[in-house]
């Protein structure tokens, strides 16, 4: 539970980490109250990248908003994308031709492996070891030389459109992921030699951190947080939308909930995203990639709505209530990372500052989608 | 199914059945809604509904009064479903404003649920669940930031997202930068 | 700045400055400052395939008093305003800025008509030398920045301008 941090004389110090501090991977603040090296309370600040989208999404019309949520979590821009436009189609009634949803998946799920390669590099150089990010950077990058050549842009993508998508994907673009795939497997093996074995970044990550099933619950934790903690819960599964049915892939699920546990979650996720991958391109049908009758203004009818999607950093959800007009009356964005970044504050009492540093790292935070 | 466990113990909630009239549902999208959407719709009494997964994205729909919502958390929680978001929404013309509350399982047998209050626009008090759910604590800050709604007994209600000193309220619809 | 007011002495190092000046330029130690969104293209040209090192500028201080390029990357906005000033107050001359991307030049796509909460770009409150547009500019954009930084800071060009000749 936070409560203020008051100043004990003699016994402890306050540390203050951050806003600007190469660890916690952008603008967050952390008052730790330190007794010698371990924390005894810690008080979490945020805000200071609130960009204030869920206002935008007032004052924007619907087509608008559609570069708001790239901006978001711009590692994993297109999974967010992915739940905006589902929400829209879902609540004004417009029907997804079957080739744009597979080509849909297929993005989201190579964006997601550029995410969590992303995670990757930054936290093993939280850990102190700086080659793993040039690796994982070099291989996101023929992601991203993939997903350029497509959508236009590398990070902040604005691809997916009310009802499709606004570009087709060519044979250049199938001929390079069927390449990527082997490419990658090769990589993850690299990975696993060089990062996960290591006896340093072992002793590092084993026992630390652990948060019981019950914290999980309690803050409404998800993604690696909660699977490293035993807790089988994926919305491709649990709450299927889009094709997601379609493909077989499994949720890699840890029990042993400590800091590892998280971090290997992560690593498989990357070996089941490409399975998605493989099975979307042998499955992928021709046809449009947008449907024949579309509404010109998109206004939805007045309501409640609701939709989740699994990103890379967990549940994303959007909430929308429409009064019929051609801007939402509200937007509300609900954030995974909000939701685990709660849990440092309580997570952390009693850690070694160091642990608590490592902690942080294996929550994958993007301080922005925090913020919003 | 849990669904129907939750909507019958919320039920038990409620003095009378009281049939909510759910607000008509235009089936066009776009040309008719200025010529529709005029007539207002009656305001909705406190009770739970089902609504279509499909369409809507959640299963039950409940409005409770503040007083009850200590409660209501308390079955959901030892029903063991997650907190999903607590978020506000500014009706101005009712001069209300209501707090929304998402709920929703870990498990597959699915079941979202939806709490709302509603509170009057001037003076917002509603009970805080961060005793229930440590995790409703950001989120009420977080409301509380961008609607000025006082969760009474939060630990510790000071701005979130904005700056430390800041007074206003920034989604409310009448607000001014 | 881009400029420094070096009183005059008696005894004039002309020569010496311009050497002093080209190591300068060879060899920006910028502040790890990543914002938001940008900070990712400035992690990418850091990395292998854009290599910032090539020009002498992979050396990202944590610090502020050890860097002298502040590359302020992403969105300022009210709340991380005081923060930054301390930053850029705390770095030892001679210091320059770089604004890269859209929000940091101007806002970008978060300045709307009502907005509360963000400051319209870094040279509100920053003296600016080199602006970097984009949203996110492309890592060879960045590396464009850090030429033209270097043509600021000192005579000396690393190749010949195409047009010129």
């Amino acid at each position: 539970m936070n409560s203020p941090i008051l100043l004990q004389p003699d016994e402890t110090f306050i540390l203050n980490v951050g806003p600007q501090h190469p660890a916690t991977h952008g603008v967050l603040r952390v008052k730790m109250e330190m007794h010698g090296e371990y924390i005894v309370n810690a008080e979490t600040v945020i805000g200071y990248i609130h960009r204030m989208h869920e206002k935008m999404g007032e004052l924007k019309t619907y087509p608008q908003f559609l570069m708001n949520l790239s901006r978001m979590d711009y590692l994993g821009a297109l999974g967010y994308s992915h739940g905006h436009v589902l929400l829209v189609e879902k609540a004004s009634g417009i029907v997804v031709p079957e080739r744009a949803e597979y080509i849909r998946a297929i993005m989201v799920e190579l964006n997601r492996i550029a995410s969590h390669l992303f995670w990757f590099g930054a936290f093993v150089m939280d850990l102190g070891g700086f080659s793993p990010l040039m690796y994982a950077l070099q291989d996101r990058e023929h992601i991203l030389d993939m997903l350029e050549a497509v959508t236009g842009s590398r990070l902040t993508y604005c691809y997916f459109r009310f009802g499709g998508l606004c570009n087709d994907v060519d044979d250049d673009f199938i001929t390079a992921a069927r390449l990527f795939i082997p490419r990658m497997r090769k990589s993850m093996k690299k990975y696993h030699n060089l990062v996960t074995g290591n006896i340093i970044f072992r002793k590092r990550l084993e026992g630390i951190a652990p948060l019981s099933k019950e914290m999980c619950r309690k803050y409404g934790a998800s993604s690696a947080v909660a699977r490293g903690s035993g807790i089988n819960f994926d919305v491709r599964k649990n709450e299927p939308y889009s094709v997601y049915p379609e493909f077989d892939f499994d949720v890699p699920v840890y029990h042993e909930c400590d800091s590892l546990a998280r971090y290997m979650v992560r690593m498989d996720e990357i070996e089941q995203s490409l399975r998605i991958v493989e099975q979307g391109l042998d499955k992928l049908p021709g046809g449009p990639i947008m449907p024949d009758k579309k509404p010109k203004l998109i206004k939805p009818p007045v309501g409640d709505y609701y939709q989740a999607v699994e990103t890379a950093r967990g549940s994303f959800g959007i909430r929308l209530v429409s009064d019929g007009g051609k801007n939402p009356y509200r937007l509300k964005l609900r954030s995974p990372t909000y939701s685990n970044m709660h849990l440092f504050d309580e997570a952390c009492r009693g850690m070694m500052i160091m642990d608590a540093l490592a902690f942080m790292g294996s929550l994958d935070l993007v301080i922005p989608e925090i913020d919003r | 199914m849990i669904c129907k466990k939750i909507k019958l113990a919320f039920q038990s909630l409620f003095p009378e059945p009281v049939p909510v009239p759910v607000p008509a549902e235009a089936e066009s999208v776009g040309e008719d809604q200025d010529k529709k959407a005029k007539s207002p719709t009656p305001p909705r009494t406190d009770g739970v509904v089902e609504r279509e997964y499909s369409i809507h994205g959640y299963h039950l729909d409940a409005q409770l009064a503040p007083a009850q919502l200590i409660t209501a958390v308390t079955l959901l929680d030892e029903a063991e479903f997650f907190i999903e978001s607590i978020t506000g929404v500014d009706w101005i013309k009712d001069n209300q404003l209501e707090v929304v509350y998402d709920f929703s399982r870990y498990d597959f047998d699915l079941c979202r649920v939806v709490l709302r209050t509603r509170v009057d626009r001037k003076s917002p008090e509603v009970p805080t669940i961060t005793t229930i759910y440590p995790g409703a604590n950001w989120h009420e800050r977080e409301t509380h930031d961008f609607f000025g709604i006082k969760f009474a007994g939060h630990p510790h209600l000071i701005p979130l997202l904005l700056p430390e000193d800041a007074d206003f309220h920034p989604l409310l619809k009448d607000f001014k930068a | 700045m881009g400029t420094q007011n070096i009183p005059s002495s008696v005894v004039q190092f002309a020569l010496a400055d311009k050497l002093i000046n080209i190591g300068r330029a060879n060899s920006f130690w910028p502040l790890t400052f990543g914002i938001a969104c940008c900070a990712i293209e400035m992690m990418a040209t850091g990395c292998a395939r854009f290599d910032m090192s090539r020009f002498g500028a992979e050396v990202f201080r944590p610090s502020a008093r050890q860097s002298d390029v502040m590359i302020v990357a992403g969105t300022i906005t009210k709340k991380m305003m005081p923060g930054i000033k301390t930053l850029y107050d705390q770095m030892p001359e001679p210091k320059w800025v770089m604004a890269l991307g859209n929000c940091a030049i101007s806002g970008g796509p978060f300045a709307f008509e009502g907005q509360y909460s963000i400051i319209l770009g870094a040279d509100v409150f920053l003296p600016v030398d080199v602006y970097i547009p984009g949203c996110p500019p492309r890592p060879e954009a960045l590396l464009q920045g850090i030429i033209e930084l270097e043509h600021l800071v000192s005579d000396w060009k690393r190749w010949k301008n195409p047009e010129a000749s």
